[in-house]
């Protein structure tokens, strides 16, 4: 990520079905272009999702999608360094960027008369980017305490990232988005601009528009800034896929830290896979809310954790459904692990009461109706489904594949993937270490 | 009091710009007779509402080795009542598809609950429950108390959040109301006894305190009732005595390290005495804040991430509560690069003081402060009853939203420069580290005449005497 997000709450709750209309067209290089029009605000959010992320690197230069992402920003041929932030938000615009295993996500929130500035730049950037030596060393420095800060000094994303290096043998799912440190060290200007070639065509990018603007106004950008960009060939496809798991991997993490940790890993199919619906369904079930059953048993009744998160990411290749929870003082982590167990052992045993499965369904409507409050969540969330369910109109159509998924099909998918031999465990033992006086 | 709408309800459409003008979309506001103020925004855009109940009388309102009392009473609301268990609570909240979310600041106490229009009786109905008849179950209280205690602990164990936590104790003199880490500490939360909850509550859960504000899509006639019955049972009681508060000041510089070896990175804030919410300087704060440290763009930023490449991110604060606050940079860097970085931003604060802004920062602060106004304030129902709940706590007038486009265009350079000097100082600052001790101390000291170095793994968050 570019930046930290404050992350605002944002409360949710189910609504009825809202018919979100978009108006979508393809432009000559190949950009596909969705646009909502949403005049509640005078603003826009413009969104561009580049399908490439760190599933598209090597050993070696792992991380370099994210680092990409940084130097978007730092000049091209007609907006030079600095020129892109500095003209924004002098225009009452601001901008974030993130990046994933599988996509790059420029995200810019601006009033509505900026747009054409807008375009502009983002066009000379995704035509002319530049490269300058001393820049490239300086953002390294940038990305390295990014990494420090989320990974290095947060005992969560240490645990995280020796997770996902264990449940993947062969997948590049295995290495984090952020890099490891010896490749952030290391990669060259030639690795910036094989990666810049590879993934910044206008046909490997999808853009959202959502806000007070009209489709007729969006084209007429479009088609002066973006179209004359040519389009490339594609990335290359991701050849090697992840071998089936053939029994239960451990790792332990020991550092200093006054708690331990816990993080559990299934594989689970790619997000576009019939059993993605009740896989939602069971993220919900199991630890939205406080009445959800890990919340119950762990936090609540047990008290073997201080939190419990589970879930999973959208993913383009098979992905992972995590378990995350930090384990209360003078408790075992295997103790935990063991209730985790448990309770999934109950869901593939004894299924779902069909009470409790509408309430997930009520329940998983509402994190899907919240992001549609903002203009930003809008854009995010049709770009998120374009991209992973290659529909836009999921955003429509998801409550009823929600409506679709019985108590069986819940309790025949917790048999499935939650098994013993598909599971890898990262356990973090705190270590005690001098403190200076 | 007078019980009386003082507003009528209007066409709520999206008039959040007139002319180029932020503003407040119409609501009704009335007083009810036990003082409690009644505050309803009527957004049909989705069909949702937020229902957010404030108490004046947060943290502050807490003696110091208690802290964390505020923050516990109003979790235990959500833990039982007089015929419902947490977990019926819990249950029935979920079925609806409602979230609720319960704390306290420095200033207020909060339960918010936001449902679906056509949960609105059954959700309230749980609200009212919530306020009128809690019963704070003993067991519960003592569950809470030790998650609490073991959330502490976790902080501690990153950095980026513990530092958060050791600032107020340590900018704050000892008896302050703000010198409290906000969630309290593993002494001042094992104080705490359920008598203190149910005291607490008592004495600050009540009318004369109480705003309520609802806003979203709803039927005004129907939830109106619903919510001034509701308001209406609590007693009247007496308002928060909110106490009178001196500036910070400070006499000498002070740097405080705290020791957390295997850090690989220094986090680190410096402090100087800022305002509180009414200080007639508080816009042109807010601009000159954003061109220093709140923005991509800014001073700070600028120097420390874009060119030397010592951070992720470089920022600044003005904390502007009902009591003067402080302004302080914010950054983290590598363990080696520590004193290079303290040595840029106060270089950069140096610059601000002394250069000042030219009228072109000051037109881009101002384009970029009105540009996301709207998306960060007035979007969501929520957004909105967030900004009316503040204008309420703090008791500013609606002009705070209304005019701030014009108060923003009335700021001059002279102006803003004036404010740069009479805030922006080099003078007495106050060193907040979190880092590896041993391999930063020597290099540190200098920036104070009193350093003290206190380890991580000590209990609490206090400062020590100095």
């Amino acid at each position: 990520m570019r930046r930290i997000l404050s992350l605002c709450v944002l409360l949710a709750v189910p609504l009825c079905a809202q018919d979100v209309k978009v108006t979508t067209h393809t432009l000559s290089n190949g950009m596909k272009i969705l646009v909502h029009e949403d005049h509640d605000v005078p603003n826009v959010a413009l969104y561009f999702f580049y399908k490439i992320g760190s599933r598209n690197e090597k050993p070696g230069t792992t991380g370099i999608s994210h680092y990409f992402e940084h130097m978007m920003f730092n000049g091209a041929k007609k907006y030079g360094p600095k020129q892109f932030d500095i003209e924004m938000e002098k225009n009452g615009g601001s901008n974030n960027a993130y990046t994933s295993r599988d996509v790059t996500v420029y995200t810019d929130w601006f009033p509505k008369h900026t747009m054409e500035l807008m375009f502009d730049m983002e066009a000379d950037r995704i035509r002319d980017l530049s490269f300058d030596p001393k820049i490239v060393e300086s953002e390294r420095g940038v990305v390295y305490s990014e990494r420090r800060t989320s990974v290095d000094n947060n005992p969560a994303g240490v645990l995280d990232e020796q997770l996902s290096a264990a449940a993947y043998t062969a997948h590049p799912y295995q290495w984090p988005v952020v890099g490891w440190a010896s490749d952030i060290e290391a990669w060259t200007m030639d690795d910036l601009k094989a990666h810049f070639k590879m993934g910044y065509a206008p046909n490997n990018c999808l853009m959202v528009v959502s806000g007070d603007v009209t489709p007729a106004e969006v084209l007429a950008l479009a088609k002066k800034y973006i179209e004359p960009i040519p389009a490339q060939p594609p990335p290359p496809p991701i050849r090697t896929m992840e071998p089936e798991q053939l029994g239960e991997r451990r790792v332990t993490v020991r550092r200093p830290a006054q708690l331990p940790m816990v993080m559990i890993s299934y594989h689970i199919p790619r997000t576009r896979h019939a059993d993605s619906a009740s896989l939602e369904l069971l993220e919900t079930l199991l630890s939205t809310g406080r009445s959800s059953r890990l919340y119950r048993r762990l936090v609540e009744t047990d008290q073997l954790a201080l939190n419990i998160r589970a879930g999973s990411q959208p993913s383009l290749d098979p992905g992972q459904f995590e378990f995350s929870a930090q384990v209360r003082s003078g408790k075992s982590p295997a103790d935990l692990e063991k209730a985790i167990y448990e309770e999934l052992a109950k869901l593939a045993k004894d299924g779902v009461p069909a009470e409790e499965l509408e309430k997930a369904r009520n329940q998983s409507l509402a994190n899907l109706y919240r992001q549609l409050k903002t203009i930003a969540g809008k854009a995010n969330l049709l770009g998120t489904y374009e991209v992973f369910f290659g529909d836009w109109n999921m955003v429509n159509k998801a409550a009823g594949e929600l409506e679709k998924v019985t108590p069986a099909d819940i309790q025949r998918v917790a048999a499935k993937y939650f098994t013993e031999k598909n599971r890898t465990v990262a356990t973090l033992i705190p270590e005690s270490k001098g403190s200076a006086q | 009091m007078r019980t009386q709408a003082l507003i009528v309800f209007l066409s709520v459409l999206s008039a959040v710009t007139v002319f180029g003008q932020a503003k407040l979309p119409a609501y009704s506001k009335q007083s009810l007779p036990n003082g409690a103020t009644l505050i309803m925004l009527r957004k049909p855009d989705v069909p949702l509402v937020s229902v957010s109940v404030l108490f004046r009388g947060g943290s502050e309102a807490v003696a110091a080795e208690k802290t964390g009392l505020a923050a516990i009473t109003a979790e235990l609301l959500r833990r039982g009542t007089e015929k419902r268990t947490a977990e019926q609570i819990n249950g029935q909240l979920d079925a609806l598809g409602a979230v609720m979310s319960s704390g306290s600041d420095a200033q207020s106490s909060m339960v918010a609950v936001e449902f679906t229009t056509r949960t609105s009786a059954k959700a309230l109905e749980i609200l009212s429950d919530l306020l009128l008849h809690p019963a704070f179950p003993d067991a519960e209280f003592k569950k809470v108390l030790a998650q609490r205690i073991d959330g502490v602990k976790s902080s501690k164990d990153n950095p980026a959040r513990s530092i958060g936590q050791y600032f107020n104790p340590f900018v704050y003199p000892a008896g302050h109301p703000y010198a409290r880490p906000s969630m309290g500490d593993e002494t001042t939360l094992a104080r705490i006894t359920r008598d203190d909850v149910a005291g607490f509550f008592k004495t600050n859960y009540v009318g004369r305190n109480m705003i309520l504000i609802a806003a979203g899509d709803f039927d005004p006639a129907q939830l109106g009732a619903q919510l001034s019955q509701m308001a209406s049972a609590l007693p009247a009681g007496e308002a928060f005595p909110a106490p009178k508060v001196a500036p910070v000041q400070y006499a000498s510089g002070r740097l405080l390290l705290i020791d957390k070896p295997d850090a690989t990175q220094t986090y680190f804030r410096i402090a100087m005495p800022g305002v509180d919410r009414y200080s007639r300087d508080r816009v042109p704060l807010m601009i000159i804040n954003t061109l220093f440290g709140g923005r991509f763009t800014s001073m700070l930023n600028d120097a420390l991430r874009v060119n030397a490449g010592l951070t992720y991110g470089a920022g600044s604060q003005v904390i502007m509560d009902r009591a003067p606050g402080v302004i302080y940079i914010n950054t983290y860097t590598r363990t080696e690069t520590t004193g290079k970085a303290i040595d840029m931003a106060l270089d950069v604060l140096k610059s601000l003081r002394e250069e000042g802004l030219s009228p072109e920062q000051l037109a881009s602060a101002k384009a970029y402060i009105k540009g996301g106004f709207p998306t960060q304030r007035l979007e969501t129902a929520d957004q909105l009853a967030n900004v009316i709940g503040d204008l309420e706590v703090f008791g500013l007038n609606k002009g705070e939203i209304d005019d701030f486009f014009s108060s923003i265009d009335a700021v001059t350079v002279e102006r803003a420069n004036a404010v740069v000097k009479r805030y922006f100082t080099d003078a007495n600052l106050q060193f907040l580290l979190v880092g590896n001790a041993s391999k930063i101390q020597d290099a540190v000291k200098k920036y104070a005449p009193k350093m003290k170095v206190v380890p991580v793994s000590a209990p609490g968050f206090s400062a020590p005497a100095f």
